[in-house]
């Protein structure tokens, strides 16, 4: 999982700080919280409103708490006030033994005085969170997906209204759940318009991001929805970016592993249904037959290549770059079809590669005489998630005084040599790890690094180094006098 | 002496002689650079990949060497092939192709050169037919000189009959025999020549290369002796010659044994046996010679005629007596089919099955080797005018080789260099008669104008005529042969200087046609190269409508479904063609492929193929098979496959067990194969005709259903499928996947089991329990 927020804290700090925490609960109420889930294949997204409202003066922490479930799928989060654009600083707390949940603290902008409010929106996205029901389903068959959540969004503070609405990608919802005996509210637990769901309002929950409120009053719902779209994972992702400078070079190589996580195919794949399928317009909504990527504009010498060849089967549009500084809103689109329709629960693997333009992605930095590079960690492919990923930089021979910058922190990061063509010493390489990306995820890793005009040479010095030394060894062979008589 | 045409005077011999070697090494490298380049259309036209069926298994080989390292690669047990028996791949390959990639991809990373090894793979013939042009060229030269070396070399570069075999990505062992053959006979010429050990045993070196590459080993085994034995027979046994012999057979049969696949053959087995023999002939020549000079020669007469006739019958004894002991191997089948062409069929049909082990059609003759086929022979007379020791190899090289190339299509490959070589001595001799500016003294032919002109007639009268006339022609006015014609017409005819041709406008015309011939030469093996020989076979080609190039590529769809969504240990049966791609590019379990060392596995494959599901399924369950690939081009009009093949494994099957299979079965009463609604019951109820078919008529909704490689209609209502499920099938239904059922869980027979499920009512009067799914 990779977070954007920073958990500055030990452990031990923190079960020190923890109790400070829970006396800081009297500091603010939830005047309404309202949770908006869009559900979806292989990502949730949530979107949760808290109107606050500051009980001391100075209040300018606010906590907010997930449960043990929603913390184990959630790989993005991040909050904003209403309104505006910028993220405010999150910190992690970790897991609290006592209550059962996780606890982040938000630094508000500015400090609230008694009765003063804000509304703050805390979105996340939530990985793995559904999963096919019926797990298998014929080719013909319709996908359905059942999603898990808890009814009550958890505080550490009371709040007054609470109300969470869960929106289906389509309004074909087969069923959800209607929790009995829920004690804060009087009317109909649960209404349904069209494809959304709404449960609540609820009103007047005490402080409930505790032990007891979890075992207690929390309920679990499930809603069982139908999706038209394939649920597509990339279960493992490795990119290479290798810098060049004297090809001014930018080679991107990605290695991707797919595989459909939607319901397993029942039976086996019948080439006839899917023919007649296309033949009639009516694709079965779980196969991916292809897959379109957004890959940067000015790319060339664009290849895609599985363990056995060329994947002749795709094809692909450029554009032109686009000048520095300008929006990407251009990209040269990979239609790539893979070599079979991916159907529930296959698998399948490509390496899709290309070369760009240096100047498109580096500067240099007179300053402190560093070049710098932004890498793109991964190519966003909409409504999908990336179990694992690899970035790997590779720079050029010779470089040092290396910095990188990542728009979130690394699992693991680590710097190694690379050996390729013609090197003597080998290139830094550095590899970042990943875990469970979304298309939140997109960023730039930027690299900074010196490269001493000598490194330049090393390579053609080597090599000419190399062919004299040849010619040198020719030269003497061809006078040495190997005859043991001479004639 | 007058001058067609002037030279120019004031050149030192030292600037002649280095601008014609530097000139050599330019034509030499452009040579090569011809050679390779015309070997990338494969490349080119489609992608970097691995051709065909036996690349791919040394593809296979050599990943494997090339990551785990030559012991872990000689001792590589196979256990995905042959299941369930597997294959010591170590001990049952030529592992010199392997080898060679293995040395160069390790160079090439110590050089910090990551080069991937499939590119070493795929680039490796073009590579070395380079070498095989300078090789040649080398040869060339001892037949002749350097200018009919660069022809050779040349020829060999671009003749359709090596690059058919040598195309990027065909990762054969043919793509360095050529070059070992090449290279191994010019150093036993050199050896020969020189009377050098070391050249001798640089034969024995490059012959071990040769063994541990190809099984092609056993011509040069035969040639070398052959050579030896018709220069005792000449009269010709020289020091030279034992010396030359000795080292080669010495040192090159111990360093062959070392090959674990050859091991003690070539002391057991009768191939080897004429090397031996000639080695112990020329030890007693040599011997006979010594003591020639040391007795009288009436004496010598005596003792050389009772020597002979009893050592004679002394080895003819007891080779008989070892073959019959079984010591000494008999002959081989397949040798045998090198002389009986119906021999193959009757007794080995897993070989007669191999389109390349048919015999040669004329054509290809002249669409492999285009003009040179007609000069070769002129070649082959200019080689008995001067008739040295070299020239009696190119000689017997080139009948030996025209006989095998007649007899297999595969063995054009070995004719095609001395094609060359004898080629390229005419050519030249041709050249360098036209060339020469020197003329005949006219004063002094007072008597000759008629011979001028018939000379000069001949050659304008060869330009007139057609290509084929023209070789012949322009082969004839050579000095030497036109020399030998006039001096029989005319013994008392004037001297040799009267000889020679006049005026530029004939030398003009005939270097003209000359040149034309090697234009066209060409641009024949251009277009032959680009549009016969390059294409992968894994991949297939069509062309759009508006002209592009259309990739079909299921062969790659389906292994790839099968290498990404099947167990790792799924056991795939399929026809024996396909198994070292499944092996490659699948990565799974094969019962039987390329390498046909076991014909009753095949045979198993084939009955299970030919006969009927119940029949089948016990075979199928005993062997683990979970899936079985069948190849079917009904659909696009692929006309290779398995139906088409189909009579080859009713054949391998009747081979075996022939009360269950019989041939004539699979045919209709008329004597005809058919697929339609007249086909026969075995053939309709066959595995083989009901995976290619099932639900094939659906797909076409009701119109009629038609068979596009065989052009007939396909039954409207199709087979079905009771102990196999359709897994998968290709975008093009080329292959078509099926997963063979486990036993019913209720213990029913599977068809029982079906027709339940699909509603059907149980006849009673039928037992069913009867019929057990495994015995």
């Amino acid at each position: 999982m990779s977070r954007h927020w920073r958990a500055p804290f030990s452990l031990l700090l923190s079960a020190f700080l923890l109790p400070l925490c829970a006396s800081a609960a009297n500091s603010f109420e939830n005047t309404a919280i309202v949770r908006i889930v869009d559900l979806g294949g292989a990502l949730v997204h949530l979107t949760t409103t808290y109107a606050i409202r500051a009980l001391e003066d100075g209040s300018n922490v606010y906590t907010i708490a997930l449960g043990e479930q929603e913390h184990g799928h959630t790989s993005w989060l991040e909050a904003k006030l209403k309104g505006q654009t910028e993220r405010l600083p999150l910190e992690d707390f970790g897991y609290h033994k006592d209550s059962g949940v996780y606890l982040y603290t938000v630094e508000l902008p500015k400090a609230l005085n008694v009765n003063q409010t804000a509304n703050l929106v805390i979105e996340t996205v939530q990985t793995h969170a559904t999963y096919p029901w019926p797990e298998e389903a014929a080719q013909k068959d319709p996908q359905s997906l059942k999603y898990h959540s808890e009814l009550l969004v958890l505080s550490p503070y009371k709040t007054a209204v609470q109300r969470t609405k869960i929106k289906s990608p389509s309004p074909q919802v087969h069923s959800y759940t209607t929790p009995e005996s829920v004690e804060f509210t009087t009317d109909a637990v649960v209404t349904k318009a069209g494809a959304t769901i709404t449960y609540g309002p609820f009103y007047n929950i005490p402080p409930s991001a505790t032990g007891t409120f979890v075992d207690k009053k929390q309920k679990e719902i499930v809603v069982h929805y139908a999706l038209d779209f394939p649920v597509l994972e990339v279960t493992k992702l490795e990119r290479a970016a290798e810098i060049s400078h004297w090809g001014a070079n930018l080679n991107i190589e990605d290695n991707y592993h797919f595989h459909n996580a939607g319901p397993r195919l029942k039976g086996h794949f019948s080439r006839l249904e899917h023919q007649s399928q296309g033949y009639f317009g009516r694709p079965a909504p779980h196969v991916i037959p292809s897959l379109q990527l957004h890959l940067p504009a000015g790319i060339h010498n664009v290849y895609y290549y599985d363990l056995v060849g060329n994947v002749s089967t795709s094809a692909l549009r450029t554009t032109p770059s686009i000048p520095k500084g300008a929006e990407a809103n251009r990209f040269s689109v990979l239609e790539m079809r893979p070599r079979y329709p991916i159907m529930g629960g296959w698998n399948y693997s490509f390496t899709l590669g290309w070369d760009s333009p240096l100047a498109d992605y580096a500067g240099f930095d007179s300053k402190t005489g560093k070049y710098v590079v932004g890498v793109p960690i991964m190519t966003v492919i909409p409504g999908t998630v990336i179990d694992d990923a690899e970035v790997k930089i590779i720079l050029p021979e010779g470089a040092t005084d290396i910095d990188y910058y990542a728009p979130y922190p690394a699992l693991s990061e680590r710097i190694s040599t690379h050996i390729s063509y013609l090197d003597t010493v080998g290139r830094p390489k550095v590899t970042l790890k990943y875990k469970q990306l979304t298309d939140k995820h997109g960023g730039v890793i930027y690299v900074t690094y010196k490269v001493p005009s000598t490194a330049h040479l090393r390579k053609a010095i080597a090599s000419a180094t190399a062919l004299l030394g040849f010619f040198a060894l020719g030269l003497a062979v061809k006078r040495l006098d190997t005859r043991i008589r001479r004639k | 002496m007058p001058l067609a045409y002037s030279l120019p005077s004031n050149l030192s011999p030292a600037t002649v002689t280095n601008t014609s070697s530097l000139l050599r090494i330019i034509s030499l490298a452009l040579i090569s650079g011809a050679a390779i380049a015309s070997r990338l259309f494969a490349v080119i036209n489609f992608e970097s990949i691995i051709h065909e069926f036996d690349p791919w298994f040394n593809y296979r080989a050599t990943r494997v060497l090339a990551e785990k390292g030559f012991y872990a690669f000689w001792n590589w047990f196979d256990h995905t092939a042959w299941y369930p028996l597997g294959r010591v791949v170590g001990g049952t390959i030529y592992p010199g192709l392997m080898a060679t990639s293995g040395v160069i991809y390790n160079v090439l990373h110590a050089l910090n050169l990551p080069v991937d090894i499939r590119n070493i793979c795929v680039l490796l013939a073009p590579g070395f037919s380079a070498l095989t042009a300078w090789s040649t060229y080398m040869f060339t030269k001892e037949m002749k000189d350097e200018s009919a070396g660069l022809l050779a070399a040349a020829f060999i570069g671009i003749a359709p009959g090596y690059i058919s075999r040598s195309v990027a990505g065909s990762y054969d062992n043919e793509a360095i025999a050529i070059f070992l053959l090449m290279f191994t006979f010019y150093s036993w010429i050199k050896a020969l020549k020189t009377g050098s050990a070391f050249f001798g045993t640089l034969t024995a070196l490059f012959y071990f290369y040769m063994v541990a590459a190809w099984g092609g080993y056993a011509f040069i085994t035969n040639m070398i002796p052959l050579h030896a034995l018709t220069l005792i027979l000449m009269g010709r046994f020289s020091s030279r010659l034992y010396v030359a012999y000795s080292s080669w057979y010495a040192i090159g049969t111990l360093a062959s044994m070392q090959v674990p696949f050859v091991g003690f053959q070539p002391v057991r087995t009768s191939e080897h046996m004429a090397a031996l023999g000639v080695f112990g002939l020329l030890q007693i020549v040599a011997f006979a010679e010594l003591v020639r000079a040391h007795v009288s020669s009436k004496q010598f007469q005596s003792i050389l005629f009772g020597s002979v006739i009893g050592i004679g019958l002394l080895g003819a004894l007891a080779f008989g007596g070892l073959t019959y002991k079984g010591w000494i191997a008999p002959w081989t089948g397949r040798f045998y089919s090198l002389w009986d062409t119906g021999y193959a069929k009757k007794y080995i049909p897993i070989i007669a099955s191999v389109s390349e082990h048919q015999p040669t059609a004329w054509p290809s003759f002249f669409m492999d080797l285009q003009f040179l086929i007609f000069l070769f022979p002129a070649g082959v007379v200019l080689c008995f005018r001067e008739l040295r020791d070299e020239h009696v190899f190119v000689i017997i090289y080139a009948v030996v080789a025209s006989y095998f190339a007649g007899v297999m299509v595969r063995l054009m490959l070995t004719l095609t260099p001395v094609v060359c070589v004898a080629a390229a001595v005419a050519f030249s001799s041709l050249l360098d008669t036209y060339i020469d500016p020197v003329e005949p003294e006219a004063s002094d032919a007072a008597a000759s104008p008629a011979e001028g002109t018939s000379a000069a007639g001949a050659a304008a009268a060869a330009s007139d005529a057609g290509s084929s006339k023209k070789a012949k022609k322009a082969a004839a006015p050579d000095p030497g042969v036109a020399s030998g014609i006039l001096a029989a017409v005319a013994p008392s005819g004037s001297g040799p200087k009267s000889r020679g041709i006049f005026g530029l406008d004939t030398r003009g015309l005939v270097v003209f046609n000359a040149l034309g011939m090697l234009l066209f030469f060409v641009l024949h093996c251009t277009y032959v190269t680009s549009s016969a020989y390059s294409s992968p076979s894994v991949v297939l080609a069509s062309t759009n409508p508006d002209g592009s190039q259309h990739i079909i590529d299921d062969f790659r769809e389906a292994y790839y479904w099968l290498r990404q969504n099947t167990p790792e240990d799924a056991v795939v049966m399929s026809w024996w063609d396909y198994g070292y791609q499944i092996a490659g590019m699948a990565d799974r379990p094969t019962l039987v492929d390329n390498n046909t060392w076991n014909n009753t596995h095949i045979a198993t494959v084939g009955k299970a193929m030919s006969s009927s599901e119940e029949v089948a399924y016990p075979i199928l369950r005993k062997h683990d098979v979970d899936y079985v690939l069948v190849i079917f081009g009904g659909l696009i009009g692929y006309s290779g496959d398995d139906i088409n093949k189909f009579l080859w494994m009713v054949r391998i099957a009747q081979g075996v067990w022939p009360e269950e299979i019989q041939e004539p079965n699979y045919f209709t009463p008329k004597g005809e194969y058919r697929i339609d609604d007249a086909a026969p019951a075995t053939m309709k109820n066959s595995l083989m005709y009901k995976m290619s078919y099932y639900r094939f008529a659906e797909l076409f909704g009701g119109n009629q259903a038609v068979d596009r490689v065989r052009g007939q209609q396909v039954p409207k209502t199709g087979p079905t499928l009771d102990y196999l499920d359709e897994a998968f099938t290709s975008e093009n239904w080329i292959v078509r996947i099926y997963q063979v059922k486990k036993e019913d869980p209720l213990g029913r027979d599977l068809k029982a089991a079906n027709a339940f499920a699909n509603g059907k009512k149980r006849k009673k009067s039928k037992p069913l329990s009867r019929r057990r799914a495994v015995a």
